[in-house]
């Protein structure tokens, strides 16, 4: 029988396609791309008995805290430390284990279709399958280290992902953009988590958010530990001022995107975030840096959306807008609203990105000012990615809807109206990009005839997991009501099952779902005006504002402003330490010191005789000598 | 060899050896002919050898390091000398002469 306590295959049935791939990739047929595919469909499977397994023990009165399952690989005695390598299985990480795996399937389906033919493809589905493993087991971890360590292994395959094309120069540079970018985080993370140690002598998380809860962490330490961790948080869910890895990211082939950069890896930061809410919530003004974090990211990467021409960059940002918000859920304390959207999230994200996937495909062209009219070549994928749209822009009845709502009820409770406001505002940006993002590639007509002419539809490969993802965009923010969730067999509903515990119950606000409702229809309408044909008045609003344009375009020049820091900066400071390096280390030190030994060699060797008698005597003598010296001194 | 260990104290050997040794070195340090300093050398090396033996047999009788050790040590020295000698009849058909004050070129 297959229960929470067998939660530990699911991240090594892929690890074990990894090394099979890694091994003997190269001779089996079609490079070893059903075994990726076939493992993570057994992950898929086994994921239903765990799920069920769940279901069963929250049902049995005395109720649930989670299960923890593990052996200690690694200990030093008297309980200085102790490395577990466990799993910990509660409402949340099954949630997130969710959508990790179906989409991780989708995608390795679609990229059946997609990577066909590409030169490393074998490589490409070892990575896959690597990148599995490691997020499952980061979302399973029951310790502070193994889940360091499981963050670290997802962050180096996002870095080969990207890096996929890396005969292109722009996807090298991406790829080294995003690893160092988070990397800066991730020492934030480390270092949060030490300082954890120092205080608690634990990794396990659950013991740590007790002693917290206990007061047993001086709050000074507690408070610095919890922003760095948090730290690390902003640098893989590309939050302000670390966001701008993400759009670069896109170098890397789209369903990397899809999986990588929108449904999973960069959700990582907000999982972290909602399993380590004890603590924010303990710390002082912890989440009102969420919340403020959140809010600017969600502001700058929507008003950046609205002028990308790049059909990926213009998702891209869309996915640091939704991180935004899902930071903002986390920081008002709605943990199940954030874990909500992240679950819709998953799914429509995942849909644009492959829906943008069938698009280049079709015509090899990613800029959105040289496509247009595409519905009539494409129509399946124009559906899909309208679906896709409409969630993302938070259209009802779609899941993107359901979750926002929950965002905007939870931020209503927390902060007043100041918050629910701004988020308000953000509303009908959102939905005005993604109007233009979709008008501009599928309406109206062919900009580019070479790129139109030859467009067509995907294979069915890359078509199924299209439709099953529209499917899913569409009834996933369904669970929301409790009656759906006992329909499928869930006590209680589906909602409270998962995502809470009972004071989070989802509430539904009429008037904030009306608002919401109206904001989100206004930017559609409003960018259908903007858009339509000739995009004639859009042209003229950029016009009216140059300098808001110009500022947009150049990403609030912050990509600018970061290579100037690494121009004046970094490289100077390197510049200075190059220069003391060959001189001092290098020329006086290494060099110095061979120099005078040649010398002094030189200057010896005028000693030398050549006459063997002298070095038998000079032999000869030495040892007497060291003879008598070793009978005065007695040794 | 216990009956020998018994009747003969160990200083007597190392007497021996000792004055071997010396010998060899005031050979090698006095003469000028190569093959005679050749020959002093073999002198040293039995000298150590003796006390191999003689020191195994007075500490564990029962286990034949030092035999095996002398037996080591002149089958080096065997090698040694046809290696020397070698040399030496290369030095007297290039230079005529075995006299090692003779011969300094190995130098700067």
């Amino acid at each position: 029988m297959i229960g929470m306590s067998e939660a530990w295959l699911l991240p090594v049935i892929p690890a074990g396609a990894f090394v099979a791939l890694v091994l003997l990739g190269n001779y089996l047929p079609r490079k070893g791309d059903w075994i990726a595919v076939l493992a993570i469909f057994a992950s898929f499977v086994l994921f239903f008995p765990i799920v069920k397994d769940l279901a069963d023990a929250l049902a049995a009165p005395g109720g649930f805290e989670g299960l923890a399952n593990g052996i200690t690989w690694l200990e030093i005695p008297g309980g200085i430390f102790e490395l577990r390598l466990g799993v910990f299985v509660d409402q949340l990480a099954v949630v997130m284990l969710g959508v990790v795996i179906f989409v991780s399937f989708m995608v390795q389906v679609y990229s059946l279709g997609y990577m066909k033919g590409d030169r490393r493809y074998g490589w490409y589905y070892a990575s896959m399958s690597l990148f599995a493993a490691a997020m499952i087991t980061l979302v399973l971890a029951d310790n502070f280290l193994l889940l360091y360590f499981a963050w670290e292994l997802v962050g180096l395959c996002s870095y080969l992902l990207i890096g996929h094309y890396s005969e292109r120069r722009s996807a090298a540079e991406a790829a080294k953009k995003a690893f160092i970018t988070t990397r800066l985080g991730d020492v934030g993370l480390l270092i949060g988590i030490l300082l954890l140690w120092r205080q608690t002598g634990t990794f396990d998380m659950q013991t740590t958010f007790e002693m917290a809860r206990n007061g047993e962490i001086p709050q000074v330490w507690l408070t610095a530990s919890t922003v760095l961790i948090f730290l690390g948080a902003m640098g893989k869910s590309a939050q302000f001022p670390f966001h701008v890895w993400l759009p670069d990211a896109m170098e890397g082939p789209t369903p990397v995107s899809a999986l990588i950069h929108a449904a999973t890896m960069v959700v990582a930061g907000v999982y972290l975030v909602a399993r380590t809410l004890p603590l924010f919530e303990l710390a002082d003004g912890a989440t009102e840096l969420v919340v403020a974090v959140g809010l600017l990211t969600t502001f700058l990467s929507a008003t950046m959306a609205l002028v990308m021409s790049d059909i990926k960059r213009i998702i891209a940002y869309s996915t640091i807008n939704s991180l935004g918000l899902m930071m903002v859920a986390l920081g008002v304390g709605a943990p199940a609203a954030a874990m909500l959207y992240l679950f819709a999230h998953g799914f429509f994200k995942a849909l644009l990105f492959l829906a943008s996937g069938s698009v280049y495909r079709a015509t090899d062209q990613l800029e959105v000012e040289r496509l247009g009219g595409l519905w009539r070549k494409m129509p399946f994928t124009a559906v899909t990615f309208g679906v896709g749209v409409l969630a993302m822009a938070g259209m009802i009845p779609l899941s993107g809807f359901w979750a926002k709502d929950e965002i905007l009820v939870g931020s209503l409770d927390w902060g007043g109206y100041v918050v629910l406001t701004l988020l308000l505002l953000s509303l009908p940006i959102t939905a005005l990009y993604m109007a233009r993002l979709f008008i501009l590639t599928f309406l109206g007509h062919p900009r580019d005839e070479h790129a139109f002419k030859d467009a067509h539809e995907a294979p069915a490969s890359m078509g199924l997991p299209l439709l099953l993802l529209a499917v899913l965009t569409v009834v996933a923010g369904f669970v929301v009501f409790d009656q759906v969730g006992r329909a499928m067999g869930f006590p209680g509903g589906i909602g409270e099952f998962v995502f809470l515990e009972v004071p989070e119950a989802f509430h539904f606000d009429v008037s904030v779902a009306i608002g919401s409702a109206a904001l989100v229809l206004l930017g559609l309408v409003g960018g259908w005006y903007l858009w339509r044909g000739e995009a004639e008045p859009a042209r003229r609003a950029g016009e009216l504002a140059p300098a808001a344009y110009r500022t947009l375009r150049n990403k609030y020049y912050m990509d600018d402003f970061y290579q100037a820091i690494i121009d004046r900066g970094v490289l100077a400071f390197s510049a200075l330490v190059a220069w003391f390096d060959r001189k001092i280390v290098n020329d006086t030190g290494v060099d110095g010191a061979a120099r005078s030994t040649g010398l002094s060699g030189y200057l010896l060797k005028f000693s030398q005789t050549g006459l063997m008698p002298n070095y038998a005597l000079a032999i000869t003598a030495g040892v007497v000598v060291l003879a008598i010296i070793a009978l005065v001194i007695g040794v | 060899m216990e009956a020998v260990a018994q009747q003969i104290p160990l200083e007597h050997f190392l007497t021996l050896s000792g004055i071997l040794f010396s010998l060899g070195v005031y050979g090698v340090l006095s003469r000028r002919n190569a093959v005679l300093i050749l020959m002093s050398i073999e002198l040293m090396l039995n000298a150590a050898s003796i006390n191999m033996v003689a020191f195994a047999v007075y500490t564990s009788p029962e286990l034949f390091i030092g035999v095996i050790f002398a037996i080591f040590i002149m089958t080096v020295a065997a090698a040694e000398v046809g290696l020397a000698l070698a040399i030496t009849l290369r030095l007297f058909r290039n230079r005529a002469t075995a006299n090692v004050d003779e011969v300094h070129q190995l130098k700067w």
